[in-house]
C-alpha cells in the first residue's frame, strides 16, 4: 500500500474517524495521561504542595513492608476468593432454576432475584450495617433467638469480612445468574435428550453436558468477578470503613486514604500501578489457563 | 419428562426462599424508615411500624441539601445517559459498517482499556479536574464516561447484526453517513439503545467512589455521597430510621423505574445481559 492512497483512504473517512472519536480523546485525557502521569508520581515523593521529590523504587519498597498494604491486599484476595466461591456456585443453581422448562411466574422470579442488583452499593452498605449491628441488629436478633451467641459482625477483626461478603453476593449474584441463564438457553435440548436416552441422570446430564457448554460464560463471569473483587471500595468504605484495625480495608480504599487523606500521592500512585499489574497478571494467568483446554480458543 | 410432585414442590420453595432473601432487605429498608426513634428495628416481633411516622424523611431533609443533592442525581444520571447513549451508538456504528485504515488496531485498543482498572490513575485525575476547574463541577461526572469501551462494543455487536441493504439504498438517494445513522439505524436500534440507556441510567445513579472524588461541598453532593455522610451526622447512638428514609429517597426510583420498565417490555428487558 503505498502512502499518499492511505493518505486519501484516512481523507475519505474523515467522518467516520469523527464518529469514534469522541471515545479516544476521552481517554487520552482522563485515563492515559493520568495513567503516565501516576507512572511518574509513583517514583516520587509528593503531598501536592512544592515539586515532587525523585526517590526511584521508595514507595514500591515502601509497600512492600507495609504492614497496611499486605492487609489490604489480603483482605482483598480473601474478598475474590470468598465471591468467587460463593457467587458462581449460586448463580449457577439460581441461573438452572430459573431455566426449568415446566416453570411458571418466570418472570416475576427473575425480576424480583434481580431487585439487588438495582440496589445501590452505598444504600445495601446501610441497610446491611443496620441488619449486622451487634446490639440492635436483626441477624444477631435471630441468631440469639435460635440459641446463638450473637457475633461481633462489624466490630472483630475475626468477622469484619464477612458482613462485606454477604453484601457483594447479595448483590451481585443474580447478575451473573443472568448472565449464565441466557447461557443455559443457548444449550440445544437434542443434547438432553440423547443423553437422556443413553440412560444419563439428571446430575450426570449436568456435569457431562451443562457445565462443559456453560464454560465460556463461566469463564467470562469468573474475569468480571475477578476484575470487580480487585476493585472493591464501597462496601468496605460504608459498612467498616476497613476496619476495625484494617481488618476489612481493600486495596483501593488504601489508595484513596493515601491519596486523600494523608496525601502521600506518590505512593498512591504506585498502589494504583501494583493493582493494574496485578490485574493484568490474573487476568493473563485466567487466560492461559483457559487456552489449555481444548475446543476453549474462542473466548480469550 | 413430567417433574414428581417432590422435585416440582422443591424447586418452587428454594426460587420463592430466594425471593425473600432478594426482596427482604429493601422491605426492611422501608419500613424501618417510617419508624419512630423509640422503636426497635432489630426485631422480626414489630414487623411494621406501630405508629407510622414522616419525620424521618423530614429530618433527613434538614441534615442534608436534599432537593439539591436529588437533582444533582438526576442531571448526572439523565443527561449522562444521553450523552453516552448517544457517542456509544454512533461510534459502534462507525466500527460494524465501514472500513477505514487502522479500523482493527483501533477496536483492539478500545477492549484493552477496559483491563485497566480506572481506580489506578487517580491521583492524577484529580489534579486534571481541578485544573479543568471541574472539583465540584457535575462535568467531572458527565464528561469522562461520556463515551465508554464497553457501551461501544455492546453497540458494535448488535448494529453488526442488522443488514447493510437498507443503508446502501440511502446512501444510493443521496444521504450522508450521519443521516443514516439518525434516520435509519437509531430507529432500527431502538431496543439496544434502550438495554443501554437502562444500563448507564443505574450506573450513573448508583455511582459512588468518583462524586466521593470530585464533589467537595454539600451542595454539589449526588444523592448517594449525601446518604453516605447521615451516618455520621448526629451524635454518637446512629439514628437508623433516618438514615433509611435516606436511602429510600436514593434507591426507590430506581426500583420503580425497574419494575415498570420490566412490566412494560413484553419480551422482558434483557437487562443485566451486559454492564453499564
Amino acid at each position: 500500500m503505498t502512502s499518499p492512497s492511505l493518505r486519501s483512504r484516512i481523507w475519505k473517512n474523515r467522518q467516520i474517524y469523527l464518529f469514534i472519536s469522541p471515545f479516544f480523546i476521552l481517554f487520552i485525557i482522563f485515563q492515559l495521561t493520568p495513567m503516565v502521569w501516576s507512572l511518574y508520581l509513583s517514583f516520587h515523593e509528593w503531598s501536592g504542595l512544592g515539586d515532587p521529590k525523585f526517590i526511584g523504587l521508595g514507595n514500591y519498597r515502601f509497600l512492600l513492608r507495609d504492614s497496611v498494604f499486605h492487609s489490604a491486599l489480603l483482605n482483598t484476595l480473601f474478598y475474590w476468593v470468598a465471591n468467587a466461591l460463593l457467587i458462581i456456585p449460586l448463580a449457577l443453581a439460581l441461573a438452572s432454576l430459573l431455566n426449568v422448562r415446566w416453570l411458571r411466574g418466570k418472570r416475576i422470579f427473575r425480576t424480583t432475584v434481580f431487585l439487588p442488583y438495582v440496589t445501590a452499593t452505598v444504600a445495601v452498605g446501610l441497610i446491611f450495617g443496620m441488619l449486622f449491628d451487634y446490639n440492635s441488629g436483626l441477624v444477631n436478633d435471630l441468631l440469639t433467638r435460635l440459641g446463638f451467641a450473637a457475633v461481633p459482625w462489624r466490630i472483630s477483626t475475626q468477622w469484619s469480612k464477612l458482613p462485606i461478603v454477604f453484601l457483594i453476593v447479595w448483590r451481585v449474584t443474580p447478575w451473573h445468574a443472568l448472565i449464565l441463564f441466557s447461557g443455559l438457553q443457548a444449550i440445544p435440548p437434542d443434547l438432553y435428550e440423547a443423553a437422556t436416552m443413553d440412560g444419563a441422570g439428571a446430575l450426570r446430564r449436568f456435569f457431562s453436558i451443562t457445565i462443559p457448554s456453560l464454560m465460556p460464560i463461566l469463564f467470562f463471569s469468573f474475569i468480571t468477578l475477578t476484575i470487580d473483587s480487585f476493585r472493591i471500595f464501597t462496601e468496605p468504605y460504608i459498612l467498616t470503613q476497613g476496619g476495625p484495625a484494617n481488618s476489612s480495608i481493600s486495596v483501593v480504599q488504601y489508595l484513596y486514604i493515601n491519596g486523600f487523606s494523608i496525601f502521600k500521592l506518590g505512593l498512591a500512585s504506585a498502589v494504583g500501578y501494583a493493582l493494574t499489574l496485578i490485574l493484568l497478571l490474573v487476568s493473563f494467568g485466567q487466560v492461559m489457563a483457559m487456552r489449555r483446554q481444548s475446543g476453549l480458543t474462542q473466548v480469550g | 419428562m413430567q417433574p414428581t410432585r417432590l422435585s416440582r414442590g422443591a424447586i418452587y420453595s428454594i426460587l420463592l426462599l430466594w425471593c425473600i432473601v432478594a426482596a427482604f432487605p429493601l422491605f426492611w429498608m422501608v419500613n424501618t424508615s417510617f419508624k419512630l426513634p423509640g422503636e426497635s428495628f432489630g426485631s422480626l416481633t414489630t414487623l411494621f411500624p406501630r405508629d407510622p411516622t414522616l419525620r424521618n424523611y423530614t429530618q433527613v431533609a434538614q441534615l442534608v441539601p436534599l432537593g439539591r443533592n436529588l437533582l444533582n442525581s438526576i442531571i448526572v444520571a439523565g443527561v449522562g445517559t444521553v450523552v453516552t447513549v448517544f457517542l456509544c451508538s454512533l461510534a459502534g456504528y462507525a466500527f460494524a459498517k465501514f472500513e477505514f485504515p487502522g479500523k482493527n488496531a483501533l477496536f483492539f485498543l478500545l477492549l484493552a482499556t477496559m483491563m485497566v482498572p480506572p481506580e489506578a490513575g487517580v491521583v492524577p485525575l484529580f489534579a486534571i479536574m481541578r485544573a479543568l476547574g471541574w472539583i465540584n463541577n457535575l462535568l467531572a461526572l458527565i464528561v469522562p464516561t461520556a463515551a465508554t469501551a464497553i457501551g461501544i462494543f455492546y453497540m458494535r455487536q448488535y448494529i453488526s447484526s442488522f443488514p447493510g441493504e437498507v443503508m446502501e439504498q440511502a446512501r444510493i438517494d443521496g444521504a450522508g453517513d450521519f443521516r443514516i445513522y439518525w434516520q435509519i439505524v437509531l430507529p432500527v436500534i431502538t431496543p439496544a439503545l434502550g438495554v443501554w440507556a437502562s444500563l448507564a441510567f443505574i450506573a450513573r445513579w448508583n455511582d459512588f467512589f468518583w462524586p466521593l472524588l470530585f464533589m467537595r461541598s454539600r451542595e454539589m453532593y449526588t444523592l448517594m455521597v449525601a446518604i453516605s455522610v447521615l451516618p455520621v451526622s448526629e451524635g454518637l447512638a446512629t439514628p437508623w430510621p433516618v438514615i433509611m428514609a435516606g436511602t429510600t429517597i436514593a434507591v426507590v426510583p430506581l426500583i420503580v423505574a425497574y419494575l415498570l420498565l420490566q412490566g412494560l417490555q413484553r419480551e422482558g428487558l434483557a437487562i443485566g445481559a451486559v454492564k453499564g
